[in-house]
């Protein structure tokens, strides 16, 4: 008798089938699972997003070979990586550059969510999981980053961790049971490899899972903002959809191959990115006597940084930045516009989008220079601006005036 | 719409400009070495020898990896750099004993092999050439860092070499110096392009693939 569905002929799969949901596994999240067929250049940066981690993954087991965790051999270690292991000088500069390429992935994989509503109902919770996974990952770069001890690793995680003091009764001493000693020291290196190595990255892994897991119970958004699944064929498959294997796995091979040419060209011929992936302080073993004249975090940071530099008081200054990641979470709720894509949104959406997406960009660019007195103000009003967005994003989505959206992907 | 939205991101990014980042005190002056230059560099490391390393090491550069890849046997590069006093897989260390540094100068004197990477070469090349005559106490002194106390090593090659004689020397140096802070940095460029071309490749056949694949896509 024929089932009506193909089961494996091969008889190894066919024994695999039997035990474990290997093919249907593979049909439900990538054979057939259909995605919206006019994804654009936007769209690639979710399975890049896959591909940085798998190497943050690989380039780390190797480098942890090497490193050596302790205040008096890890600086020495990372130049042993670099000078003596064989190959160690280009998994090093694949991982750190690895660092900033995740981020760079991240915020453009953000930006597509902001651009066409990837938040927006039955999205919430991939949104929600999505920015638990950003703020995981900014835990792990920054633990990661006090790994190779020098000078900016020592004083930045000393700048970042002395925040937690600002939380009233408790943050003193919460600050020194996070660092372990009264000071960055032997033992916060010691504990920040062991949450760098095992424990964030498996936070990481499960937050991915879930996350793919989520999207693929409610499909795909597309730059269209259009649902597919309202259409159907007769087979009850989507009219706008194809399947993501093969349709999506060779778009993304492309995809994936000139990300890899780009990163492949700054591992070889920049590995510092001009002194913002690999800062040059760094390369002075840390000194817990000599403070830097500048202490600036990662770029990655430095958005946030300089809203916390913009505030004058320092508890006000931690809850300000702690604001201006923790609003995001609350995309979905605040945007009441029905309209996901900014195709068919009103011009308030796209003024207050772009007025954010500037003040993200000079807030970076602050966040890395010295607080003089005027940076500082600029620092204000950017923030200020930063923030607006979210503000006046509930009342003027409410009663946006939007384009007509096409019933089906153009 | 697209004119309105121009010209806010003009207007919101009008007040940065005019704000340049500080530098030195003074403008460093170019090195313009090149890392392929073998004689350079082997000139700048026997120059290290006899003029640095009294006080200076490079404790994580080994005598045999210079010797690699400078193109020299074992043998030379101790009989060039340490005059056969060491092994060629020892570290490049000073010859100075330890502790003499804080007592005769005051200070620890800092290792070198990362100087160019936190520095830059043009500033060590500039700082080389910093020394200068301070008029009203009549020691030297450095342009690039006052009131160091490191004194003119190359006094020697300032007063007798050729302007010519003394640009090469001090050059070979720093690119000297530049090698030591990333020695892995010649091989780096010359497998980057390799691998360059093949993701080029890589990136083309993706491309006819995706194409093809799609073929059967309406739009």
């Amino acid at each position: 008798m024929q089932p009506s569905h193909p089961t494996p002929k091969n008889s190894l799969l066919a024994w695999l089938d039997a035990r474990y949901p290997l093919v249907s596994t593979w049909n439900v999240h990538v054979a057939q699972y259909y995605a919206p067929k006019n994804f654009n250049f936007w769209y690639f940066f979710g399975s890049l997003a896959l591909l940085v981690l798998v190497n943050q993954f690989v380039t780390g087991i190797w480098l942890t070979m090497s490193f050596k965790p302790s205040a008096a051999e890890a600086f020495n270690s990372v130049e042993y990586i670099m000078r003596d292991v064989e190959w160690g000088w280009l998994i090093r500069y694949m991982h750190s550059t690895g660092a900033s390429a995740f981020f760079i992935v991240i915020y453009f994989h953000m930006m597509r969510g902001l651009l066409y509503g990837s938040y927006k109902n039955p999205r919430e919770l991939v949104w929600l999981i999505g920015m638990l996974l950003f703020v995981v990952l900014m835990a792990e770069a920054f633990m990661g980053y006090l790994l190779p001890w020098g000078q900016m690793s020592y004083w930045g995680a000393q700048v970042i961790i002395s925040l937690f003091g600002a939380i009233p009764v408790i943050g003193p001493d919460l600050a020194i049971w996070v660092r372990g000693d009264f000071v960055i020291s032997d033992a916060t290196l010691n504990r920040f490899f062991a949450l760098h190595v095992i424990a964030l990255p498996l936070v990481l892994l499960i937050l991915v899972f879930m996350h793919i897991v989520a999207l693929h119970q409610v499909g795909s958004n597309n730059p269209d903002g259009v649902e597919i699944k309202k259409y159907k064929n007769e087979q009850g498959l989507p009219i706008d959809g194809i399947t993501f294997h093969p349709y999506y796995t060779v778009k993304d091979l492309f995809g994936a191959s000139v990300f890899m040419f780009l990163f492949a060209f700054v591992v070889f011929y920049m590995p510092e990115g001009g002194g913002y992936f690999i800062e040059a302080p760094n390369f002075e073993p840390a000194n817990p006597l000599k403070t830097p004249d500048h202490i600036a975090p990662v770029w990655y940071f430095t958005p946030f940084y300089a809203v916390l530099r913009a505030i004058p008081d320092k508890l006000l200054g931690v809850i300000a930045m702690g604001a201006s990641i923790g609003v995001l979470f609350a995309m979905p709720w605040l945007d009441r516009c029905k309209v996901k894509s900014i195709r068919y949104r009103g011009a308030s959406y796209k003024v207050l989008l772009t007025m954010f997406v500037i003040s993200f960009f000079v807030l970076g660019w602050l966040g890395t220079q010295p607080a003089t007195p005027e940076l500082t103000k600029l620092a204000r009003i950017f923030t200020a601006t930063y923030f607006l967005f979210f503000i006046i994003l509930p009342f003027t989505s409410a009663t946006e005036r939007t384009k007509p959206v096409p019933e089906r992907v153009s | 719409m697209k004119k309105f939205l121009s010209a806010l991101t003009i207007l919101m990014t009008l007040p940065l400009t005019g704000f340049a980042a500080g530098g030195y005190s003074i403008e460093l002056e170019k090195a313009n070495n090149s890392l392929e230059d073998k004689d350079s560099l082997k000139r700048g490391a026997i120059l290290f020898s006899e003029y640095c390393m009294a006080c200076h090491s490079l404790k994580y550069m080994r005598y045999n990896r210079i010797a690699r890849d400078l193109g020299w046997e074992d043998e030379e590069v101790v009989a060039y750099m340490t005059y056969n006093q060491n092994k060629a897989v020892d570290t490049v260390m000073t010859r100075m004993l330890p502790g003499v540094d804080k007592e005769v100068l005051g200070t620890q004197v800092p290792d070198l092999s990362l100087i160019a990477r936190l520095k830059g070469t043009d500033y060590i090349y500039s700082f080389l050439r910093g020394y200068e005559i301070d008029e009203k106490t009549g020691e030297w002194d450095n342009k690039l860092l006052h009131g160091t106390v490191m004194p003119n090593v190359l006094e020697g090659m300032q007063r007798h070499m050729s302007s010519e004689e003394y640009n090469q020397a001090t050059r070979d140096i720093a690119n000297f110096l530049e090698y030591v802070g990333e020695p892995a940095k010649l091989k780096r460029h010359d497998l980057g392009w390799k691998v360059l071309l093949f993701l080029l490749v890589l990136i083309v056949i993706a491309y006819l693939l995706k194409k093809e694949y799609w073929r059967d896509i309406k739009h």
